[in-house]
Parts: C-alpha cells; sequence; structure tokens
C-alpha cells in the first residue's frame, strides 16, 4: 500500500476519533492492538486471509474487542479489516498515533518492557525521555516478554536498549 | 861357406863341456843369429805390421765409434733426462693445481652444502614453528567454539529456565528510567 493511502486512512481514523472525542483512547487501543497483532501469527493470518469473507473476520475483531476496547476503536478495527487493507493497519494505526501526538505536540515513544510497568513506572520513564529527547513524549508501553527483562525505548529514530536480550545477544556474539 | 863350415867342423872339435864365455855365443851363431832375426823382423815388418796396424786402426776406430756412440746415448739420456724432470715437474705443478682445485671445489662444496642445511634448517624450523602456530591457533579456536557453545547453552537453559524473578526485573526496570533520566 503506498504511503499517501496509509496516511490517508491514518487521518480518517484520527478525524473520527477525534470527532467522537475520545482520541486518546482510540489512540492508545489501536496502539496495543496493532502491536497484538504484529506478535500474533494466528491473528495475523486470520484477519489477513482473503478466503475468510469480511463480514466473518470483522466479527473476530468484535469478539476480540469486545468489551475491552470502545466501540469507536471496534468500528475503526473493522472498517480497516473489511476494506481489505489488515495488512496495513500497523502501518495505518503508527501514523494515526504520530499524528495525534504530533497534534499534541508530543513525541511517540514505543517502550517495550517484559512485564507491565506500573503509573508511576510509566511516569517517571515519561519524563525521563522527555529529558533526554528534549521533547515531551506520548508514551505508548508494550509488554514484550520476548526482551527477557529491561526496557527498549524508541523516540523517532533513536533508540535506547537497555533489555536483557540485546545484552544476551552481546554476550553470545562475543562468545 | 867355408866358414860355416869350418866352424861346423871345428865345433866338433870343441868339448861341448867346455864354453868360450858363459854368456855370450859363438861369433858365428851371434852372426846368424843376427841375420835370421834381422830377416825374422824383417818379414814380420814387411807382413804382419800392416795388418797389425790394420786391426789397431779397427780397433781404435770401433772404440772410437763406441766413445761416439756412449756419448750420443749419454746426450739421448740427459735430454730424455730433462724431459722427465720438466715432465716431472710439470706433473707436480699439474698435481699442485689439481689439488689446489679439489680443495677449492670442496670447500665451495663444503659452503653450499652447509648453507643448504642452514635453509633447511630455517625452513624447518619455520614450518614447525608454523604447525605449532597453526594447532594452537586450532586447539585455541576449538576450545574457544567450545566454549562458546557451552556458554551459549548455559545462557539458553538459565533463560528457558526463567532466570529473571520479579524483583530482579523491577531493578531492571528502575535502573534504566535512572540512566535514561540522568543521560
Amino acid at each position: 500500500m503506498s504511503d499517501a493511502r496509509v496516511q490517508g486512512y491514518a487521518k480518517a481514523l484520527f478525524e473520527v476519533a477525534r470527532a467522537e472525542g475520545t482520541l486518546d483512547e482510540v489512540e492508545d487501543e489501536l496502539f496495543r492492538f496493532a502491536r497484538s497483532y504484529e506478535s500474533s501469527d494466528e491473528l495475523r493470518t486470520a484477519l489477513s486471509d482473503e478466503g475468510i469473507p469480511a463480514a466473518k473476520r470483522q466479527a473476530i475483531i468484535e469478539d476480540l474487542l469486545g468489551g475491552k476496547a470502545t466501540p469507536t476503536t471496534i468500528q475503526l478495527v473493522s472498517m480497516v479489516v473489511g476494506s481489505g487493507r489488515t495488512r496495513d493497519l500497523p502501518a495505518i494505526i503508527d501514523k494515526l498515533v504520530a499524528r495525534a501526538s504530533s497534534s499534541k505536540n508530543l513525541a511517540v515513544a514505543e517502550v517495550r518492557s517484559a512485564v507491565p510497568l506500573t503509573d508511576d513506572q510509566q511516569a517517571r520513564l515519561k519524563a525521563a525521555l522527555a529529558n533526554a529527547t528534549g521533547s515531551d513524549v506520548n508514551l505508548k508501553v508494550v509488554v514484550d516478554p520476548s526482551i527477557i527483562g529491561g526496557i527498549v525505548a524508541t523516540v523517532g529514530d533513536t533508540v535506547i536498549d537497555g533489555s536483557v536480550r540485546t545484552r544476551v545477544d552481546q554476550l553470545k556474539s562475543r562468545l | 861357406m867355408n866358414q860355416l863350415a869350418f866352424g861346423l867342423i871345428a865345433a866338433d872339435d870343441i868339448d861341448p863341456a867346455r864354453s868360450p864365455h858363459w854368456l855370450l855365443p859363438e861369433d858365428a851363431e851371434l852372426i846368424f843369429g843376427t841375420i835370421s832375426s834381422i830377416l825374422v823382423f824383417a818379414v814380420l815388418y814387411k807382413f804382419g805390421w800392416p795388418l797389425f796396424k790394420k786391426a789397431l786402426a779397427a780397433r781404435t776406430e770401433s772404440i772410437q765409434s763406441a766413445m761416439d756412440e756412449s756419448e750420443t746415448k749419454l746426450a739421448d739420456a740427459q735430454t730424455e733426462a730433462a724431459e722427465i724432470r720438466s715432465a716431472a715437474g710439470d706433473i707436480d705443478a699439474e698435481r699442485q693445481r689439481l689439488f689446489a682445485e679439489a680443495d677449492t671445489e670442496a670447500e665451495s662444496i663444503l659452503a653450499e652444502g652447509r648453507a643448504r642445511l642452514d635453509e633447511e634448517i630455517v625452513e624447518l624450523r619455520e614450518a614447525a614453528e608454523s604447525d605449532i602456530a597453526l594447532i594452537g591457533s586450532r586447539a585455541s579456536g576449538e576450545i574457544r567454539g567450545e566454549i562458546s557453545t557451552l556458554s551459549r547453552r548455559a545462557v539458553d537453559r538459565a533463560l528457558a529456565g526463567g532466570m529473571l524473578d520479579d524483583a530482579m526485573q523491577q531493578e531492571l526496570i528502575e535502573s534504566f528510567i535512572s540512566k535514561v533520566g540522568a543521560s
């Protein structure tokens, strides 16, 4: 899918969420869904299989997110899946998050942690990243057990890697 | 003739036991003897002397010829001796030259042999050192590989067994926040 089309979908979703007045929630829920979609082969296969009717794939979305996300989030994801752009869903959502953050003069900080962060930790980490990058950040936390321990923070092109996985890989490489 | 006859007759009358002189003969005997001797010498001179002279000359010539031949042979022998001495001198010089050449060649061969041996020793030593280094490197590489493999397995086992507890997870997170905030 072309970048312009991705931008177009992201803009549409952004406008809908803002019009609904649930931009922050929708943005956060979509971000989490995108990360889940990327990390789950089963979910990716089910939603992107053109052999499965769009209605059935939309029903899967409603089953997955029903009760866990706002109706706006569910409707937006269903719309993208129904239009046959499931494979571009993570890119569209990332653009949406970037646009939302940009509208608030924030930089998107994607933080991967092996275990969930407490609110206090998130607040301190947000402040620390703002201090390190020189701009306020929109913190997006993803629980990713594959990093084993520690945190990996990505702000724009800057990656701050404090994960155990990377250290283990470096150790293995040196060994 | 008469005198002779007389003498013979008179001699018959003489006592044989008596002689006119104990050393000298009778005159007649002396005369006849002298004449006979002269005749004999004349005949000898007439016929024998030329033969003797001729034989003497032949003998002289033979001896002279022998002496000349001897001198010639002596000269030849001396010449041959000189040639032999010269040849002996040449042989000696040739022998000395050959000895000198042999010595030079032997020294050259010896020097070449030593140089070749030195080169071979150096090459063998270098090859041995290279082999030793290679073997050492290989052994070191194998040991490193083995250590690496075992270490990776140890790390994987530790990770598979849940290496990090909750406290350690929190410590890592707090450490990360502190480091990022301090930067």
